[in-house]
């Protein structure tokens, strides 16, 4: 267990972050499911195709509707662009808000219908009896009467959206999740359970004031709806509060302000606060980092300006933004081809490249590895029948493993997808017998892993090269020419230590990039700090 | 007061009430009477458009009910539903000010007419007032639906066999109750029930409805004396046995003494 002070104190932002992100969405659910619950408790053919429909919404995994959102929204944004309607944020807070608000249409939906159609059909007519209208028998009679149900919704959709809500960071969006992505890939612990535990903590207080509000309404109440208000405007407006003070670190700077985007991974996390260094160094203004984020969702947010830098993979633009089927071998022409099309079809220049690829690559325990005889890819093709191989979420879907498999004519045993952080520890204990291991990792030499040889040439480069879109670069000469002098700076070896510092010493990413800095800024040459 | 032309309710082709014409005079109180889906709950409801009519008309003090929107023309004509209908997330006294609270009353008028209401159908308004309406007893909810009914002071009053739930004492203290109201307050009522003793002793007129027709209207007196149909005629055996039966007690207990 460490770090619990940084943790700490970075908690009540992610905590406001979480506690906007989730009154936000469920208010706009709520705004929504209420009068369609109505509409559809009215009309018994309409209900069931909307809450068919709600269901259908239900069945997306959280986070891959969350995903979703970000090209949805990316689409939505070039429309209004085009209609000169300004443009919509594709990443961060809108995506994530809108999906949770989605996610929670339906418990709230489905209790107004059961709630409304529930009503004892007698009291409605002894209430049209009396004359009301129907608006006073909804409103006075039949929504009172549902109301109980209705709350029970709001609960079940409540707990929901509190814990879907920390899938908000790998779109951008800062939430408690922050904390659990970042301490799950960089195996800190204690992130992880602050993370899980605030959400546990703000599930439980607002279930509790929605509850209080329930049983104020029941007994017919003020004191007790009062206190149910007052509690949540206070909860909000400390949420809203506290993010805008806490966006205010290093807003005192001169200079433009710069955005750096983070992949979900250790080298990412100690890359983006390196770069955060160097601009600072360079002139920058305030630097904010957006952690966490999927691959292409960091790319699109370059492109559509909401990132100013971040470091990517040569290799996976080549075979996921320049969509080229066969892999590219040659380093030097990849990088120019990548250079090049990055500039002319997409407006994002690539300022350098850092010096060293962090490629996919297969690995083995070392001593079966030497036991056995393997050194190269090739070595795998006789016993891969009695092998399992392990893989990251993405990499079984990749061209690499495509072309790996068809060059070599691979046929493991069986292959496993799983979180990167958890494919070494299995490898460790025998539950697999290949990874497809980063070339960087600093647990390769920790573990003792053989990298095999890829003796047929078809896994393409993978150089890191610093990226950024063609409006920042202009907006802000200095800190690009800094960045361009990070070229070549950084070997695989350097970045391997690097990565090994946060991942097996248990230090901080900015503890080690700050390391780094501190040592090679000023110096020439392929850097390493000691 | 109330005159129905060719007033007919059709459900898928059906005609559930078929051409009905019927008078309903000022202060009258009127009973419909029938077997289970003659349609007397039906014609009731439409006397205040809970039920819209398939065809024909129908004036109450000269005005076609079909000119005002229905919520307001409900609001000036009392309505007594079949099972009580009190709101249960309302208490007594929420329950009975309804209408007049529609109507616009201010807080104090309801409050008065309300302590008034409720103290005529003999519940202290001290003691019920707040109370829960789904603590009481089922006459006691009668009473309170009748003081709802009241309370805007509507001329007319629509009941939908109210007493029909209850214990046979609580059945009469609350016919008398109806009795003295309508004396009291010069009611038109319209009155549904399938028990012909209810009918017989609180009906000015009965009106015999059958398969969605009115077949015969008349006094208590006339019906007794002539039936003239075996569906009246069965209607009225049951009453004229046991009240044969109890003056025949009655006299045997006189040459006892």
């Amino acid at each position: 267990m460490r770090g619990w002070e940084a943790q700490w104190a970075e908690l009540p932002r992610y905590l406001a972050a979480h506690v906007e992100l989730t009154l936000l969405a469920l208010l706009i659910g709520l705004a929504v499911s209420l009068p369609t619950g109505i509409l559809a408790s009215r009309r018994p053919g309409l209900g069931r195709w909307v809450l068919a429909g709600a269901s259908v919404l239900q069945t997306i995994p959280g986070l891959a509707l969350l995903a979703l959102m970000v090209p949805a929204l990316a689409g939505l944004a070039s429309l209004t662009e085009g209609l000169g309607l300004g443009s919509l944020p594709s990443i961060g807070f809108l995506p994530a808000v809108l999906a949770l608000a989605l996610y929670s249409v339906l418990p709230m939906l489905r209790n107004t219908v059961t709630g409304l159609v529930g009503v004892d059909p007698s009291l409605i007519e002894a209430a049209r009896g009396v004359g009301m209208s129907p608006r006073e028998v909804l409103w006075q009679v039949e929504l009172p009467l549902a109301l109980p149900t209705l709350v029970a919704g709001l609960r079940t959709a409540t707990v929901w959206v509190v814990g879907m809500a920390t899938l908000a960071t790998p779109v951008g969006g800062t939430s408690l999740g922050n904390p659990i992505f970042a301490g799950l890939q960089t195996r800190n612990l204690s992130a992880v359970l602050l993370g899980s535990a605030a959400a546990a903590v703000l599930a439980i207080v607002l279930d509790g004031i929605v509850r209080l509000a329930e049983t104020g309404f029941e007994r017919r109440s003020r004191a007790r709806v009062g206190a149910a208000v007052a509690l949540l405007s206070a909860l909000s407006i400390a949420a809203v509060g506290s993010l805008a003070g806490g966006e205010g670190s290093g807003a005192g700077r001169e200079g433009p302000p710069v955005t750096i985007g983070a992949k979900s991974f250790t080298e990412q996390y100690v890359l983006a606060k390196l770069l955060g260094g160097v601009a600072e160094g360079a002139g920058a203004g305030p630097v904010a980092e957006v952690p966490s984020l999927g691959s292409t969702v960091a790319f699109d947010a370059l492109v559509s300006g909401e990132l100013d830098l971040y470091v990517d993979y040569t290799g996976t633009i080549w075979a996921t933004i320049l969509q080229r089927e066969e892999p590219g071998v040659d380093r030097a022409a990849v990088l120019e081809e990548v250079r090049t099309r990055l500039e002319e079809e997409h407006g994002v220049v690539l300022l350098a490249a850092l010096g060293f690829e962090n490629t996919y690559c297969l690995a083995m325990r070392g001593a079966e590895a030497q036991a056995r005889g393997i050194g190269r890819i090739s070595d795998l093709v006789p016993i891969a029948g009695e092998l399992g191989i392990l893989g990251d979420y993405e990499f079984f879907e990749r061209p690499e493993w495509r072309a790996i498999e068809a060059r070599y004519a691979l046929g493991f045993r069986e292959e496993r997808a799983m979180d990167a952080s958890l494919m070494y520890e299995a490898l460790r204990t025998g539950s697999g017998d290949v990874i497809s291991a980063y070339s960087t990792d600093g647990r390769i030499e920790a573990d003792g892993l053989a990298v095999l040889t890829d003796d047929r040439g078809v896994i393409p480069p993978y150089d890191a090269v610093v990226l950024a879109s063609r409006a920042f670069v202009e907006r802000a000469p200095r800190v690009a020419a800094a960045m361009r002098a990070l070229a070549g700076r950084i070997d695989a070896r350097a970045m391997r230590r690097m990565n090994a510092a946060v991942d097996l010493e248990g230090r901080s990413p900015a503890n080690v990039a700050a390391g780094w800095l501190a040592a090679c800024v000023g110096t020439s040459g392929v850097c390493e700090a000691h | 007061m109330i005159e129905c032309r060719g007033l007919t309710r059709r459900y898928e082709g059906r005609a559930v009430i078929d051409a009905v014409d019927l008078d309903v005079a000022r202060g009258e109180l009127l009973v419909l009477i029938g077997a289970s889906g003659s349609g007397k709950t039906t014609l009731l409801k439409m006397l205040n458009r809970l039920i819209e009519p398939s065809a024909g008309t129908i004036r109450i003090d000269g005005h076609d009910t079909a000119d005002s929107p229905p919520h307001t023309l409900r609001r000036r004509i009392g309505y007594g539903a079949q099972r009580a209908g009190l709101l249960p997330h309302l208490d007594v006294a929420a329950n009975v000010g309804l209408t007049p609270r529609l109507l616009g009353w201010d807080a104090q008028r309801i409050a008065a007419r309300v302590d008034a209401l409720l103290a005529r159908v003999q519940l202290d308004p001290a003691t019920y007032r707040h109370r829960d309406v789904t603590g009481l007893s089922g006459g006691e909810q009668q009473r309170v639906s009748l003081a709802r009914a009241l309370a805007a002071e509507p001329p007319l009053l629509l009941l939908d066999e109210p007493f029909g739930a209850l214990d046979p004492v609580t059945r009469d203290a609350l016919q008398e109750e109806l009795r003295g109201l309508r004396e009291e307050l010069g009611l038109t009522v319209v009155f549904v029930t399938h028990d012909m003793n209810e009918a017989l002793l609180l009906g000015d007129r009965i009106a015999f409805l059958e398969g969605g027709r009115i077949v015969r209207v008349d006094t208590p007196a006339a019906l007794l004396r002539n039936a003239d149909s075996p569906g009246i005629d069965a209607f009225l055996r049951a009453p004229r046995r046991q009240a044969e039966r109890i003056e025949a007690l009655l006299g045997a207990g006189g040459e006892g003494a």
